[in-house]
């Protein structure tokens, strides 16, 4: 027998079971489907939903915890304290020993230095500083009271 | 993973309003339409009836003439669809193969709509975690769940460890009112000027929005529809649907994209412009599908739409054919009901050809095409049985899968996908895409009759990507 016949037929019924399946699953998807229909609600205009986010305080109080790890890397078996005291910086004999600071003093020579003639500072509109809060009259910067080093 | 952080909880309120036709008497109007129709039918008949006798013909022959007639424009559109949809894919997938990300990065809000997903909810959110992307957040809108979903998703609110930084996790708790409008929810939520909308069962590939937002470069460019996969594969139907996908999905999105005239922006992702959202009116939930309805609508509005086929979306498909039916059925009555809603374009294409255009082609697939298989397959059984060319199936089936391994061939080829699902090919159109012809016809003539229907729920296994397939991303 030749194959095309053979293989005629079995595509024929094949195609023909096929031609059934999908008729017959389709009505039984029908018939597990139907349900009882129900009139259509009247949908109000707005509803209430519940919003869940994070806290930004979290990503804040993780964040400062993770920069405290990294700075002070406590090992296990020791306390904070003892490690603390083990890992004190030691003082290289190439640093120079800590002088004693005199703001007050220091402020005041560098006050002078910088002491400027008094016509020369006041013309605001030609020297302007940039701050944090924006353009700054730099006679204002100058008599803030803050100790400034170049 | 660290989960269970410090939340914050409110109550907000959501706009739950729609354009709907109003005074509108659905049985009149079904009743009205089956009457026309039927004496339309009626009037053909007749008029074949009694012109008849004036021709040479006979109505045996008129049968088998415009049986052969039909067959022959059958051929012809089915063969000028194949080779206009391969050369199209070639020349768009061509000018894409080589070009890589363009340094665009906007900040991009995740929508991820849940309902009754607690199986799958926490993978689909660590794929979201895994996401070579800096510049996203995550919104998961729970509509209104009745299992768990609501206490996995409450878990996994909280600033993230992702791939690229910390990922801002919020959630949405809203009673059940629709996919549509959980998708608006998370998008009115969102302050990102760009979202991705998907399914709460579908996981995203590392690379997907890094590939996708490059095209919003372009202004024109309103969404990015993204390349759908089956993930639950190594059974007979979901390997039949993984081609499926491959071969009659997204090998015709990218054919589309050649023109930026891509007809559904699939469920499981897409990409959109927020102020092509806004443009057309959100997510509407008179349809059945509503993204074929937002995608039709962005087109009206003139925006363009492309296809990335580097911005994978792994979904789960139905595991039985009772299932496969439920989510067909759904389909084509969705596409029909977005159709009907755009008719008046249709005829009109001076206001946007580019629309129209595609509403016909639409119509074409759903309508015509699965008709016309349906046709051409009784006529080929009819043949068989009455006249006994019996080997005329033989031929027609041959030659068809012919045509199919080929596709399917080029189609894995260019995705770089499992190389067994080609064989396949071989029963796809004879098996596969009859049964889901079938389930279009009768899809389409209960949606013409007006028959009321459920959304209907597919059941899910909480497969994840790792486990199920290995398939080249890259």
């Amino acid at each position: 027998m030749e194959l095309i016949p053979i293989l005629s037929t079995i595509i024929l019924v094949a195609t023909i079971c096929t031609f059934i399946l999908a008729i017959g699953a389709y009505v039984l998807y029908k018939v597990r489907e139907s349900k009882p229909q129900y009139a259509p609600q009247v949908k109000p205009s707005t509803v209430k939903a519940e919003l869940v986010v994070p806290s930004e305080a979290a990503i804040v109080k993780e964040e400062s915890s993770t920069i405290h790890q990294r700075t002070l890397p406590v090992e296990p078996g020791i306390t904070r304290e003892e490690y603390t005291k083990q890992h004190q910086p030691s003082q290289s004999k190439f640093t120079p020993e800590p002088r004693g600071y005199k703001a007050e003093e220091e402020k005041t020579e560098k006050q002078k230095v910088r002491v400027r003639p008094q016509e020369r500072l006041s013309d605001e509109n030609k020297f302007l500083k940039y701050t944090s809060d924006g353009y700054v009259p730099t006679q204002e910067d100058r008599t803030s009271g803050e100790v400034k080093w170049r | 993973m660290k989960f269970n952080q410090l939340v914050e909880r409110a109550i907000i309120t959501i706009s739950n309003r729609e354009d709907e036709k109003k005074g509108e008497n659905l049985e009149q109007k079904y009743l009205r339409r089956i009457l026309v129709s039927g004496i339309i039918s009626l009037l053909l008949i007749l008029l074949i009836v009694y012109t008849l006798p004036y021709t040479i013909l006979s109505y045996s022959s008129l049968f088998e003439y415009s049986t052969i007639i039909a067959f022959v424009i059958f051929l012809f559109i089915l063969l000028v669809r194949y080779f206009a949809i391969l050369v199209m894919a070639y020349l768009y997938l061509n000018e894409y193969t080589f070009s890589d990300t363009n340094g665009f990065a906007p900040f991009v809000s995740i929508i991820v709509p849940v309902f009754n997903e607690g199986k799958i909810i926490k993978n689909s959110i660590l794929s979201l975690l895994k996401l070579d992307y800096q510049n996203y957040e995550i919104i998961i809108v729970n509509d209104g769940s009745n299992d768990d979903t609501k206490q996995v998703a409450e878990s996994m609110v909280g600033f993230q460890n992702g791939k690229s930084g910390k990922i801002k996790v919020s959630l949405i708790n809203q009673p059940n009112l629709g996919k549509a409008r959980a998708l608006n929810a998370g998008i009115y939520y969102s302050k990102a000027e760009f979202v991705l909308c998907m399914d709460g069962d579908s996981q995203l590939s590392p690379e997907s929005i890094k590939y996708a937002v490059r095209h919003f470069k372009n202004p024109k460019i309103g969404a990015v529809a993204g390349n759908v996969k089956v993930l639950n594969r190594k059974r007979f139907f979901t390997d039949l649907q993984a081609l499926e996908y491959i071969e009659g999905l997204n090998m015709a999105r990218s054919a589309q994209s050649y023109i930026k005239l891509v007809n559904i922006i699939p469920g499981p992702i897409g990409i959109f412009r927020r102020k092509a959202i806004e443009q057309s009116g959100f997510y509407s939930s008179d349809t059945y599908a509503e993204d074929a309805d937002l995608t039709l609508k962005i087109l009206a509005n003139g925006w363009k739409i492309y296809y990335e086929p580097k911005s994978i979306s792994y979904t789960e498909a139905p595991l039985t054919l009772q299932q496969l039916l439920k989510q067909r059925y759904r389909w084509t009555r969705g596409i029909l009901q977005s159709l009907r809603k755009h008719k008046k374009r249709m005829f009109n294409p001076t206001v946007n050809f580019g629309h129209t255009f595609v509403l016909w082609y639409m119509s074409y697939e759903a309508l015509i095409w699965p008709t016309m298989n349906l046709a051409a397959n009784a006529f080929f059984i009819f043949a068989a049985l009455f006249f006994g060319f019996s080997h005329l199936i033989f031929f027609w089936w041959a030659g068809l899968a012919i045509l199919d391994l080929v596709t399917a061939l080029y189609c894995v080829a260019v995705e770089k996908e499992e190389f067994r699902l080609i064989w396949y090919a071989i029963i796809y159109r004879m098996f596969f895409i009859l049964i889901i012809d079938i389930c279009k016809t009768m899809s389409t003539i209960e949606e013409f009759l007006g028959i009321r229907m459920t959304w209907g729920k597919l059941e899910r296994t909480s497969s994840t990507k790792s486990n199920t397939i290995a398939v080249n991303t890259n």
